[in-house]
């Protein structure tokens, strides 16, 4: 969350000669972070990003709090000042208020005052000045004191019309399912069960607790008696209200990270002091205060040998004791455990517990900017070598130089890219309908990034990612790495038959297979086989699908199935002995019956005889298939009568088993 | 009649080989008479058809024939193979023939480099689920459901996806949900670098609804903040270029205490301050050490152990580096985009 506090109300509570950029340059480096500084003739803004475990940052106060620890490690004095309030006078009888709490976990302390002979009017300029430079609208005094010291001090605070809380009767409590409150801003919102309301003596919800007051009871410009309310509340409550509302107002943003109640008595002190300045209003009754169970000081113990540990260097406890004492802790040096033990500032209850917590003040009030750059040593690892990253990275570079072009693409599809959505995984708060379902498939994506590149010619792509495959609600999906490859063109089938030749042999694996089978989206469809392992499907992506893409040439697909293929792939290479013996190559010629698969041909033709080293498919020409035959041998010359026989011994198998006849040889 | 045969197969290969232009003239001219279903060998097919008194001499004949035929082809080829060179004009200034060009995403150039920095320091790599379980991405990191800090991270979640031990379904807003992955499945010393992708509900300039992140986590005894700055500044060094700067600042993340904000010195005015950066600086990431819950809800003892750990954007860092200014144009598939890198 971030806050926008000008320099001059800073320096209200500050005393320094710091400049501006020195304050947004330290407070950085050692507390919260200064994004911007804005900055006109008259005043500087300030432009702090705080982080949610400093709700005591959120204010004027805090900031000045913090740079006076800070700014004295920058050799610039810095002292905080006392918050000018007026005490809350003792008044006997006035104006009652009659309040009951229905569980006091919902909050922690409750203070209420009423402020009579108010006058209504436009606050003084600097303080509207300084509400704008925060991003507040000014609208009249009062509730411009709620606002102005939410920002000053870091507490929200709420202004009734104390004659519209019909019998002065407050009474908080939850709220019940379909009670309904009309806010401030004119919405009527419809509660569910839980939400800290106030209803006042018949009944009427006056208040959304922490969030936003009711419009039933809001001060106007008749007002005359004004109900001050400063409370804090529980946290979770307030979230939980925001969450289930669907809205957030700054006050809430504040509650719902947990506020000091020791923090509301100032915050009301202070309060009188501006009513009686910029209203004219006197106190009216007696503080109401129920606080019936304030938080115990705590302590924090952190050793000398945990700071050095963490920090990294070695740091004298005083130092270190300096550094919180001037954050606010009480902190007690124990020279016999080592250690130091502070009592945390009530103000930083929520966020200090273990000594970790005491590390990270102690060093960046050091400065982390005066710690070393040192490389961790390694004393040993145990991590077995994994090959996965560098196989994925060889067939990305491999695909890369035969021509394609990577694209990534989200993971989340829409529901008219996939086929059957029930077997997705569904995200139940989608961003939009375009991004809903997790793939199963990497193909759609291919498709989508060709249907969006439309004069695009000759398009080679391909995407690795993950595949997300449900194994039920109580089971996280298999997400299994996929690579597809995607070629768009006229007969470009074999062209990505070779990619995947080539693309195993890069693995070193030599031997798979290929079994035609039927798919509904796929001509020529075929499954890819390692041994048993199915790995993956090629095929040529069916009309009726490119029309739904608008894509007006055919597209050629790969999807691999990449742990199950890297499973297979390996560095070791067989060495074989060069031959000795010249090799004898001829070329045979067949004429096979139409749609004669030919991948079966060259396996058949290769168990013949150990001396066909090499069988290539060279050409084809109708139903005429050429295969370029090496003969070799390791032991001897071959003779022409060996290869006689053995020519013979193919030509009959060849002819018999699939019904071929045999071309004479040129 | 025969030796009439021969010996214009003689004349007719020599006067052809003499004539040839070219080496591969050349090799067509000897398959055509030497090969084995050549002029020659067909010749030699005919001899037992002879008279047996005949073949002998014939025989011998086509031997010579054949000897004297590779003889001047031999010869032939002796002189194209010098002067060949010299008869075929290249255009030196032609364009010349180009391999196929391709095209690796710029994310995955970054991922590259950036796991190659990190392994010379000695990290592995890692990539752990991207649906992932509730108690890995916030309960285990020290992140109740209801903690205001998970606002920063806009969750998706998956319908119907919920386990009774680790919580519901989601896809995971960061890589720090690797921590606690890693630290169940290795015993320290860690130095591991994950890199997967994450997933939050937001899409603008900045920020993608699914993006990489790369997140670093060193558990080892006394580790401390100096060496998440060392580390840091190494980084920042290699990626960036010797001259860029790093700092820590304070931040805060339930699963890291202390928690830092990682800044580099802007690459556009080189830390001087302009409009694209805070007064020099730009933002890379969080970091900080390991927060002791988390440490012990990977089963590792707070007391032995210190870590520290980054999470930083793939996109990001390489978004800073190119000067890219919108990063869904990364995830778009426009081609005339990835054809640029």
């Amino acid at each position: 969350m971030n806050i926008q506090i000008s320099d001059s109300w800073l320096r209200e509570f500050l005393e320094t000669k710091a400049t501006p950029s020195q304050i947004a340059e330290y407070l950085s480096l050692c507390s919260q972070s200064v994004g911007k500084l804005i900055k006109d003739e008259k005043e500087t803004v300030y432009d702090i990003e705080i982080t949610t475990n400093r709700p005591d940052c959120l204010s004027v106060y805090g900031i000045a709090r913090e740079l006076s620890a800070i700014l004295p490690r920058f050799e610039i004095n810095a002292r905080l000042k006392e918050i000018p309030v007026a005490k809350i006078p003792k008044v006997k009888s006035g104006f009652p208020l009659q309040v009951k709490i229905s569980k006091t976990e919902l909050c922690p302390r409750f203070t209420a005052l009423v402020f009579d002979n108010v006058i209504i009017k436009p606050s003084p300029l600097s303080v509207r000045k300084r509400l704008e430079n925060s991003g507040i609208r000014a609208l009249n005094n009062v509730v411009d004191i709620s606002n102005y010291l939410m920002l000053e001090l870091g507490q929200p605070m709420h202004t009734f019309d104390y004659d519209k809380i019909l019998k002065h009767k407050m009474f908080l409590r939850e709220s019940k399912e379909g009670e309904e409150i009309i806010t401030l801003d004119g919405q009527r919102r419809k509660l569910k069960e839980g939400i800290i309301v106030i209803e006042d003596g018949e009944g009427r919800i006056v208040d959304l607790c922490g969030i936003m007051g009711g419009k039933n009871s809001e001060t106007d410009k008749n007002t005359k008696r004004v109900l001050l309310f400063v409370q804090t509340y529980n946290p979770m409550k307030i979230r939980k209200a925001c969450q289930a509302l669907g809205f957030r107002t700054e006050a809430a943003s504040r509650f719902e990270k947990g506020l000091d109640p020791e923090g509301v008595i100032p915050a009301m002190e202070r309060a009188t002091l501006l009513f009686k300045e910029w209203c004219g209003g006197k106190v009216g009754n007696e503080l109401t205060d129920i606080y019936p169970s304030p938080p115990k000081p705590k302590t924090v113990i952190v050793t000398k040998v945990k700071i050095d540990t963490i920090m990294g260097i070695n740091i004298k406890l005083e130092d270190a004791k300096k550094f919180l004492d001037n954050l606010g802790f009480k902190t007690k040096i124990d020279a016999k455990t080592n250690s130091l033990t502070a009592e945390v500032p009530h103000w930083r209850n929520g966020d200090i517990e273990i000594p970790e917590d005491l590390i990270e003040e102690i060093a960046r009030l050091y400065g982390y900017h005066n710690l070393p750059n040192t490389l961790p040593p390694i004393s040993s690892l145990n991590y077995q070598k994994e090959a996965t990253f560098e196989w994925e990275d060889k067939i990305k570079t491999a695909l890369k130089y035969w021509g394609f072009t990577e694209t990534v693409s989200y993971s989340m599809a829409r529901k008219d890219l996939i086929h059957n959505p029930a077997d997705h995984l569904k995200i139940s708060n989608p961003l939009t309908e375009d991004l809903l379902y997790l793939r199963t498939s990497l193909i759609p994506s291919l498709l989508e990034v060709i249907s969006k590149n439309p004069t695009e010619e000759g398009i080679k792509i391909f995407e690795m990612a993950n595949a997300y495959l449900p194994r039920g609600k109580k089971e996280l999906p298999l997400e299994t790495m996929t690579l597809t490859l995607a070629v768009k063109g006229e007969s470009k089938y074999l062209e990505v038959k070779g990619i995947l030749d080539a693309l195993l042999k890069e693995l070193g694996i030599t031997k798979f297979s290929i079994k035609p089978e039927k798919f509904p989206s796929l001509n020529y469809g075929a499954q890819i086989f390692i041994g048993e392992t199915n790995i993956g499907i090629i095929g040529e992506v069916v009309s009726p699908e490119l029309t739904r893409f608008g894509i007006n040439q055919k597209v050629t697909v790969l999807d691999i199935q990449l742990n199950r293929l890297l499973s297979f792939a390996t560095h070791a290479k067989g060495y074989i002995p060069l031959p000795k013996y010249p090799p004898i190559i001829e070329d045979l010629s067949f004429v096979f019956p139409p749609q004669t698969f030919i991948g079966p041909i060259i396996e058949e033709i290769k168990k013949i005889n150990e001396i066909i080293k090499e069988v290539e498919f060279i050409d084809s020409y109708q139903n005429t298939r050429t295969f370029r035959i090496t003969y070799q041998s390791q032991e001897r010359n071959l003779t022409d009568s060996e290869i006689k026989s053995i020519r013979k011994k193919i030509i009959d198998f060849v002819s018999a088993k699939f019904r071929a006849q045999v071309k004479e040889a040129l | 009649m025969i030796k009439d045969q021969i010996r214009n197969l003689k004349n007719e290969a020599v006067g052809e080989i003499l004539e040839a232009k070219s080496l591969q003239e050349l090799e067509k001219i000897r398959v055509i008479f030497l090969g084995r279903s050549g002029k020659i060998n067909a010749l030699t097919k005919e001899i037992p058809k002879l008279p047996a008194d005949e073949r002998g001499g014939i025989g011998k004949l086509i031997n010579e024939t054949k000897k004297t035929i590779e003889e001047v082809l031999s010869q032939t080829q002796n002189k194209l193979t010098k002067t060949d060179r010299k008869t075929e004009w290249i255009d030196v200034t032609a364009p010349g023939i180009k391999p196929p060009e391709g095209h690796l995403h710029l994310i995955t150039e970054a991922i590259s480099e950036i796991s190659s920095i990190f392994a010379s320091l000695g990290f592995h790599r890692a990539r752990y689920p991207e649906v992932e379980w509730d108690w890995y991405s916030f309960e285990g990191l020290n992140m109740g459901e209801n903690h205001p800090a998970r606002d920063e991270w806009e969750t998706f979640f998956i319908e119907g996806l919920e386990n009774q031990k680790y919580g519901k379904g989601i896809l995971t807003p960061h890589t720090s949900s690797g921590q606690l992955r890693e630290m169940e499945r290795y015993t320290p010393p860690l130095r591991m670098l994950n890199i997967a992708k994450c997933y939050r509900r937001q899409s603008d300039m900045s920020h993608a609804p699914m993006f990489y992140q790369f997140e670093g986590l060193v558990v080892d005894k006394n580790i401390n903040i100096s060496h998440l700055k060392g580390t840091i500044d190494y980084f920042t060094k290699q990626y960036f270029g010797p001259d860029r700067k790093s700092r820590i600042r304070p931040f805060h993340f339930q699963f890291t205490e202390p928690s830092f904000e990682v800044d580099v010195t802007c690459l556009i005015c080189h830390g001087k301050g302009c409009r694209t950066c805070k007064e020099g600086w730009m933002e890379l990431g969080g970091s900080g050490m390991v927060h002791p819950k988390v440490l012990k809800n990977g089963g590792i003892d707070p007391e032995k152990y210190s870590g520290f750990a980054f999470g930083w954007g793939v996109e990001r860092v390489l978004m800073m580096k190119y000067g890219i200014n919108d990063i869904r144009l990364l995830f778009e598939g426009d081609l005339r985009f990835l054809k640029q890198f």
